[in-house]
């Protein structure tokens, strides 16, 4: 059939690919000017007609995310002000598509593992690992913010309308008895008697937590901001790959192929994975258990299920002190450090002082018990759910950023006996220092698809430990598709 | 609470007025009723002017009437000059349809989203979606509240043992959800998963009898972690191992006993060309997402998949088990779930938790039938009716009308509610 309507452009972001996925369609890139003014701004120039025309543009989210995505955006708009008939943006790789609701640093590690002098009701999230799908998030200490939610359900029961002018003598009291409790109750907390310095504290993050106890930190989700801005730009329809959330095409108002690379990836386990019929599927976290099933279901292996998090331990002490059943709350002398922080944005002196006689009762009680134990530890739980001795286990991912659940998955398959670590991946984004965490990790083989470029993995790592997925065939035949008019149902199953 | 006025549609009215109460102030008086000709008649009878408007409408067996009648609802706010609109919408209906389980399915709960925000809804408080990431189908605030707080409250009280329980999901799917609660009651999960195009046992581990014999010995070995140094200095690892698998095959909906499980020749043919059929359904099938040949709409299934492959990834025996999801709407996966984690499994107890009790049709009656099951435990989002509540022994309905109450007081004086996410002192 004629190809002669159809326009590929390609950004500059993954011109290999581009050129791959143009040599399936027999057909030549289209000429585009692509540059920056010297004040940064992106500049576009079309070298070729598109009036009437349908237009692909193949831009994947890696590199400089936000210049390859503003050139997207550019591209779309030019070709729509150049009369396009129809503009289809191909991003096999979504950026912004993973929405972590943790925070988490530059490593890949929950932020909340860092030791922290002041303890805040936030150090112990529900789950460590980045969730975008995660519906509840109970936290391991609900009932030290009933605490806090009792003290202040009492001040809200007492002034139900904040007082603005608060009384300078009672203000002066306030930090009296605030003072006092506090220097009463950090002796028994440090050993040593050392007395640490909040103030000296540089984590912003953690002065904000102090002075908000019970607030979260809100980590913004930006995917229905990119796919209203690819819709502003004038994208009439957006072809992409293994997105992290099968949620995600719901964002959009105009249609989204989302492809697989499963059928690939079935197809290089069974032919290039010896003995891969008593290998084991396994999912690195909770929210993989779904993309791991469906691979072991559909190749009739095994599967296994790793899940991380991190907890704190509760103090030892004297039972009575450390009442663990939901009736009462369990005694902890850190956390009224927190208490009395928030404590200080009272402005109600009766308020005050019922929160301060409450706060001596406890310091009371907790001085005894506190004597007894040793500062509390970050116990971190590992779980993994199925058979993984003398086996040979997959670890299934869609996305590897960081790398650091990978890594640590690969580390507890081969301690608990698996002969071989095979990792494969969808898109290997791998910031930062990841290709590092790799090269030292206990995977035995990288199997990576080709949605973001992988030089410098190759180089990295060698050629005997990766193995790159070409995707350009299973895109390719998707655009000749779409072009035609026809059915891509058939590339689910089979890939091309 | 001034300048604030709460609106409590028809679709569950109860939990409308429990709210209200925990909140001290009279439901805001409206007339919602059909006109001979089935449209929806919403009449407002106080002004709403300049007026902090809460609309209360959950999911209910109406489902349709109900969300026009919502729309309508926030429109005639809009209409009247509110402020500012906040629907209050404790199951937020077409949730399962939140992703394209066809490839040309639709996405309705996206739709539904459109249609709210186009009707002039400002904010969106909901509990327990689906999937935590329909908060970006809209483009308004959403505050999805969590029901796991109140049910780990309940399991906390009232499971025997529940230090020892494990909580199961009863897909892959949900393991999230069920890894969440787990954590934070601090016990061990486990994986319950339906393969529908095996139907036979072909797991390697479970060739061999003398392996099996061994294998279910050392699972009788309690496991205790493994301890060791973690990253940083004060930190230390625990590591859980559950390398339990656990397989049995369904029929009908139940699990088969090993009584049955000799495959005569007619039993093997038909196996060969059921697999054929599931061939040409799977291409279908996978049009959508990973998940859409393990819909967890049962209606989508045919009755061709007349034998099933189920299958426990964890330890559960001689433990409780606590089967976790965000809704029950239909009854099958769960009974098949909890015969397999007692029969085979070794449960000592089943209990079946959600959060949306939304049982559909005969679901009750038939949870209530399996002996397998001890206990239905849901919060009241979902409206049951008062004969079914009575006639049903093993139901408990857990109330989170004051965790709504807490979130509108909060909203309306623009305090952050962060802590209703994890506080259990909002109950």
């Amino acid at each position: 059939m004629s190809m002669s309507n159809i326009v590929v452009f390609g950004g500059d972001s993954h011109p290999e690919l581009v050129t791959k996925i143009c040599e399936n369609l027999d057909i030549h890139p289209s000429k585009v000017e692509l540059g920056k003014f010297s004040n940064g701004e992106t500049n576009i120039a079309l070298r070729e007609s598109v009036r009437e025309k349908d237009v692909y543009i193949i831009q994947s989210g890696c590199g400089q995310v936000n210049d390859t995505f503003m050139q997207l955006l550019i591209l779309i708009s030019a070709c729509k002000s150049a009369s396009a008939s129809r503009v289809t943006a191909v991003m096999p790789y979504l950026c912004y598509s993973r929405q972590p609701d943790i925070p988490y640093t530059a490593k890949g590690a929950p932020i909340i593992s860092k030791p922290k002098e002041n303890y805040t009701f936030e150090s112990h999230p529900g789950t460590p690992v980045s969730s975008s799908l995660m519906t509840q998030r109970p936290g391991a200490e609900s009932s030290l913010k009933s605490l806090d939610s009792a003290i202040r359900s009492t001040i809200n029961l007492e002034n139900p309308q904040p007082i603005r002018t608060p009384n300078s003598s009672a203000t002066a009291n306030n930090n009296f008895d605030i003072k006092k409790t506090l220097s009463f109750s950090r002796i028994p907390m440090i050993p040593g008697g050392k007395l640490q310095n909040t103030s000296n504290s540089t984590d912003a993050g953690e002065l904000f937590n102090a002075q908000n106890a019970g607030y979260k930190l809100w980590v913004v989700q930006a995917g229905t901001l990119i796919a209203h801005l690819l819709s502003a730009a004038g994208a009439d329809h957006v072809i992409t790959m293994d997105l992290h959330d099968p949620q995600f095409p719901g964002f959009f108002d105009i249609p989204v192929d989302n492809l697989y690379c499963k059928p690939i990836a079935q197809n290089y386990i069974q032919h290039r994975i010896p003995d891969y019929q008593d290998a084991v599927i396994v999912s690195p976290d909770a929210g993989g258990a779904k993309r791991a099933t469906a691979i072991a279901d559909a190749l009739e292996l095994s599967f296994a299920l790793i899940h991380k998090e991190r907890r704190s331990q509760l103090l030892k002490g004297p039972p009575d002190a450390t009442l663990t059943s939901g009736g009462s709350l369990p005694v902890s002398p850190r956390p009224l450090v927190t208490t009395l922080v928030s404590s200080q944005n009272t402005t109600s002196s009766g308020a005050t002082g019922v929160a301060a006689l409450e706060m001596k009762k406890t310091t009371s009680t907790s001085s005894t018990s506190s004597q007894s134990s040793n500062s509390s530890k970050f116990v971190q739980t590992t779980m993994l759910v199925g058979d993984v001795r003398n086996k040979v286990c997959i670890i299934v991912d869609d996305l590897v950023d960081t790398s650091y659940t990978i890594t640590r998955a690969a580390k507890l398959l081969k301690d608990q006996g698996s002969t071989k670590v095979y990792a494969l991946i969808t898109h290997g984004v791998f910031s930062g220092d990841a290709l590092e965490r790799i090269g030292q990790s206990s995977i035995d083989k990288l199997i990576i698809s080709n949605t973001v470029p992988q030089d410098r993995t190759l180089q990295y790592l060698g050629k005997d430990r990766v193995d790159v997925i070409d995707v350009s065939c299973i895109i390719g035949e998707a655009i000749r598709r779409i072009h035609n008019g026809e059915s891509i149902s058939m590339l689910f199953e089979h890939g091309w | 609470m001034r300048k604030c006025k709460i609106f409590v549609g028809n679709s569950h009215p109860e939990l409308g007025n429990m709210v209200c109460q925990r909140l001290g102030i009279e439901p805001a008086p409206c007339t919602l009723k059909k006109f001979a000709n089935g449209e929806t008649s919403v009449q407002i009878g106080v002004s709403v002017r300049d007026e902090d408007v809460y609309v209360i409408q959950s999911g209910s067996p109406s489902i349709n009437d109900d969300i026009m009648e919502l729309l309508i609802l926030v429109s005639a706010c809009r209409g009247g000059s509110a402020r500012k609109i906040t629907a209050v919408i404790p199951q937020f209906p077409y949730s399962k349809q939140c992703k394209m389980k066809r490839h040309r399915g639709a996405i309705t709960a996206r739709m539904l989203a459109n249609l709210l925000v186009m009707a002039g809804a400002d904010h969106v408080v909901s509990m327990d979606l689906h999937a935590s990431q329909m908060q970006g189908f809209f483009t308004k605030p959403v505050d999805n509240l969590y029901g796991g707080p109140s049910l780990a409250k309940w399991i906390r009280e009232n499971v025997e043992d529940y230090e020892d329980a494990v909580v199961v999901s009863k897909n892959p799917g949900g393991t999230k959800r069920v890894t969440a609660l787990a954590d934070s009651l601090k016990i061990n999960f486990a994986m319950i998963h339906t393969d529908r195009r095996r139907s036979k046992d072909l797991y390697s581990q479970n060739k061999d009898l003398q392996q099996l014999k061994l294998r279910k010995q050392s699972m009788l070995r309690k496991n205790r972690p493994i301890i060791r140094q973690g990253d940083h200095p004060n930190e230390e690892e625990n590591i859980i191992l559950s390398n339990g698998i656990q397989t049995a095959r369904i029929r009908n909906g139940h699990v088969i006993g090993d009584d049955e499980a000799d495959d005569d020749e007619d039993a093997i043919l038909e196996s060969d060309s059921e697999l054929h059929s599931i061939d040409g359904l799977d291409s279908h099938g996978l049009g959508g997402t990973y998940d859409a040949v393990d819909s967890e709409d049962e209606e989508e299934i045919p009755v061709l998949y007349r034998e099933q492959l189920i299958t426990l990834v964890g330890n559960v025996r001689g433990r409780s088990a606590i089967i976790l999801d965000d809704m029950i709407d239909r009854p099958g996966s769960f009974i098949s779930a909890a015969e397999h984690l007692v029969q085979n499994c070794g449960a000592k107890k089943v209990y079946v938790v959600a959060t949306h009790g939304i049982f559909t049709g005969d679901c009750l009656e038939e949870l209530e039938k399996s002996d397998a099951i001890d206990t239905i435990v849901v919060t009241n989002t979902y409206p049951i009716s008062g004969e079914r509540i009575a006639g049903s022994k093993k139901l408990v309905t857990i109330d989170v009308s004051p965790i709504f109450a807490e979130c509108i007081r909060r909203d309306h004086y623009g305090e952050s509610i962060s802590v209703l996410f994890d506080s259990l002192a909002a109950l």
